[in-house]
């Protein structure tokens, strides 16, 4: 088993654990019985998908800096599991919210951020995906990367802000109870180390992808002049 | 290199080349008074809900015209491949993306002319300084971003289908702000001066940063 | 002194190589012709020379100056004619040199200048779009000595040339580093001594006297 086939059984071990903390150690919720428990698994991969988005933010601003390759290989890498991990936030998020408020979609501020987020990020893909591979659509890539990241905390707010004129549903979360409490950062760890597993081998297939199609970083190479050529010296 | 002198030199080149040719502005407005006589069909409009619908027909009409308006100005460029040309010259980048902005956003502010009247005409809502306000300064950080991200997608294929997946969540701050803000200009609860200072705020933000991000998109 | 100093310059596309390795050393004064079948390259090493496109790797020095970190600097100093000419339609012959004078920063008391060298004050006021595919291609060439440039780019410009124009052209280079790239072998060995072969995106070598090997 090489390095990655390990990181990634460890990965699904800890979500089983993760998994057996939530249906068999945390209390059930006695307002909401248990489908309280999708708290867990929807607010950590929430949590994994800004940190993902935070991977495109940093690996664009590095790649922009410095044209360094591996930088938007990373970006790529966070941006396709960032996805998935929102994806999985939303799904999750309209089965709790059709048992709790009644229905599978509420304009909710987080709601409609969260789907903007996907939104933006699913459209960093497209760009990547119709954009001749090389330094161009890297820079592209990383620009639209950057907006997106930026714009996320502004639609939240403005989407807030809109909320509080059309008043709507609000989650009132009381102070957990130490047993919810730990469950939720358990599963937080748990997550949080599942999509920097699953990062690290997007990255990798982003680099054999890459060599295959030949993309390298800029190869410096030290002048030589022709033997007996016709170049003077250069300022 | 003065910038500014570059910025307005691109401006006044497109605008002059859009009043020899009038390809835009009279197809925008006449998409413009289209939208607005779809919404009618689609909502039944009365004198009663008019100020309720009537904003939201507003910004549908408008956002879609800033996308054709937008991404029209770089695919123009792209098609007679005269972008490079621009590009080869030492103006800087952000000078030449600033001119196009400052040009898409006449245009589509001349086509907010033909809009704004026409919406109280067939609707029957108030037509104020208000509402002219907040209109504009909405089309400011949407032109900002629009041609940003037009600027983007004219490097791209299927540029038509991706501008707008693009560019419409990054419009939203807009949207929501001034959609309050023109809500409340034609007599529905909300606070105005609230809505209008969120605009300004937003519209510092993004061009700030467009301007920041137009080196990287422009340049080869 | 040398005027271009390439290094192993390569382009990808992709997967497509468009450049391999080309190594180029130019000097000052001096006129070479690019030339090649189509997809040679030619494009590709031109607009690289010109600082329009950024090579996958290698080195480039365009009068002393590394040509991708002082890339703007060097824009005064380059004047590029892409294949398509780039012109704005709706203006006029005279109002798309002077638009390029303000982006270039030049006076424009250059453009009546220029456009007598190239023999198009008749048609000045005239729309571009109205002008032939010739004198537009004069139009783009008139476009690029504007800011009077050391290093002239240019690509195919005989592709819509008459032959007078092809004088037009000599007067151009005088006094400049000129490349150009063709598939007129004859204009070639009229206006460049030295040519330079690519054939799949490499060099075949420079020679002064032109001889393709098929």
């Amino acid at each position: 088993m090489n390095r990655l086939e390990k990181a990634s059984v460890g990965a699904v071990a800890l979500m089983l654990l993760a998994g057996a903390a939530i249906f068999f150690y945390a209390p059930t919720d006695f307002l909401q019985g248990p489908v309280q428990r999708i708290f867990y698994l929807h607010v950590s991969s929430a949590i994994a998908a800004y940190g993902c988005f935070a991977v495109v933010l940093l690996g664009g601003a590095i790649f922009l800096r410095t044209e360094n390759y591996a930088a938007d290989r990373w970006a790529r890498a966070g941006a396709l599991v960032g996805v998935v991990f929102t994806t999985v936030t939303l799904v999750m998020g309209m089965l709790w919210a059709k048992k709790v408020w009644g229905a599978f979609w509420v304009w909710d501020a987080r709601l409609t951020s969260t789907l903007v987020l996907w939104i933006i990020y699913a459209g960093y893909l497209l760009v990547r995906r119709l954009s001749e591979p090389g330094r161009q659509a890297a820079r592209l890539a990383a620009v639209v990367g950057i907006f997106g990241f930026v714009d996320v905390p502004v639609v939240h707010f403005s989407v807030t802000w809109w909320v509080t004129h059309h008043p709507g549903p609000v989650i009132i979360n009381d102070a957990l109870p130490a047993q919810m409490l730990a469950t939720f950062l358990f599963t937080m760890f748990c997550t949080i180390v599942l999509a920097a597993v699953m990062i690290t081998i997007r990255y990798r297939i982003e680099t054999l992808m890459d060599m295959k199609q030949l993309i390298a970083g800029p190869v410096h190479v030290v002048i030589t002049r022709e033997p007996g050529g016709v170049a003077g010296p250069v300022q | 290199m003065n910038p500014f002198r570059a910025a307005i030199a691109v401006a006044r080149k497109d605008l002059v080349s859009e009043w020899r040719t009038r390809e835009m502005v009279p197809a925008l407005a006449q998409f413009v008074v289209l939208a607005l006589l779809i919404g009618n069909f689609g909502f039944q409009i009365d004198s009663r809900n008019a100020p309720s619908i009537a904003p939201g027909i507003l910004w549908l009409a408008l956002v879609f015209a800033g996308l054709i308006a937008f991404g029209r100005t770089f695919a123009a460029e792209r098609e007679q491949s005269s972008l490079e040309a621009m590009l080869m010259t030492p103006a800087s980048p952000v000078a030449i993306f600033a001119g196009k902005a400052i040009a898409a956003s006449v245009l589509l502010i001349l086509c907010e002319v033909v809009m704004l009247p026409a919406l109280s005409l067939f609707f029957g809502t108030p037509f104020s300084g208000d509402l002219v306000i907040a209109v504009l300064l909405a089309t400011i950080g949407m032109a900002s971003l629009g041609c940003l991200f037009a600027a983007i997608v004219a490097r791209v294929r299927a540029r038509e289908l991706l501008l707008p997946l693009l560019t419409l969540p990054l419009w939203i701050p807009f949207i929501v702000a001034g959609g309050q803000a023109v809500q409340s200009a034609m007599g529905l609860p909300g606070s105005y001066d609230q809505a209008i200072g969120l605009l300004i705020d937003f519209d510092i933000l993004f061009v700030v940063l467009t301007s920041l991000a137009a080196r990287f998109v422009l340049d080869e | 002194m040398s005027m271009v100093v390439a290094n192993g310059l390569t382009h990808r596309f992709g997967p497509e190589l468009a450049l391999d390795r080309v190594d180029l050393v130019l000097d000052t004064g001096e006129h070479m012709a690019v030339l090649g079948d189509n997809g040679a390259g030619k494009t590709t090493l031109l607009r690289v020379l010109a600082t329009a496109l950024r090579p996958t790797s290698g080195r480039l020095e365009i009068a002393g100056l590394d040509a991708f970190r002082e890339r703007r600097r060097l824009r005064h100093y380059i004047g590029y004619v892409a294949h398509n000419p780039g012109l704005y339609p709706a203006l006029s012959a005279a109002e798309n040199l002077e638009f390029f004078c303000d982006l270039q920063d030049a006076s424009r008391s250059r453009v009546a200048e220029v456009l007598e060298t190239l023999g198009l004050t008749s048609v000045a006021h005239r729309r571009a779009s109205l002008l032939s595919r010739g004198m537009q291609q004069r139009l783009a060439i008139a476009r690029a000595i504007l800011h009077e440039p050391r290093l002239l780019i240019f690509d195919e410009p005989d592709a819509s040339l008459d032959a007078e124009a092809a004088e037009v052209l000599g007067l151009v280079m005088k006094g400049r580093t000129a490349v150009i790239a063709t598939h007129d072998h004859a204009l070639a060995n009229r206006l460049c001594p030295r040519t330079l072969v690519l054939r799949h995106g490499r060099s075949l070598g420079t020679a002064t006297h032109l001889r393709v090997v098929r």
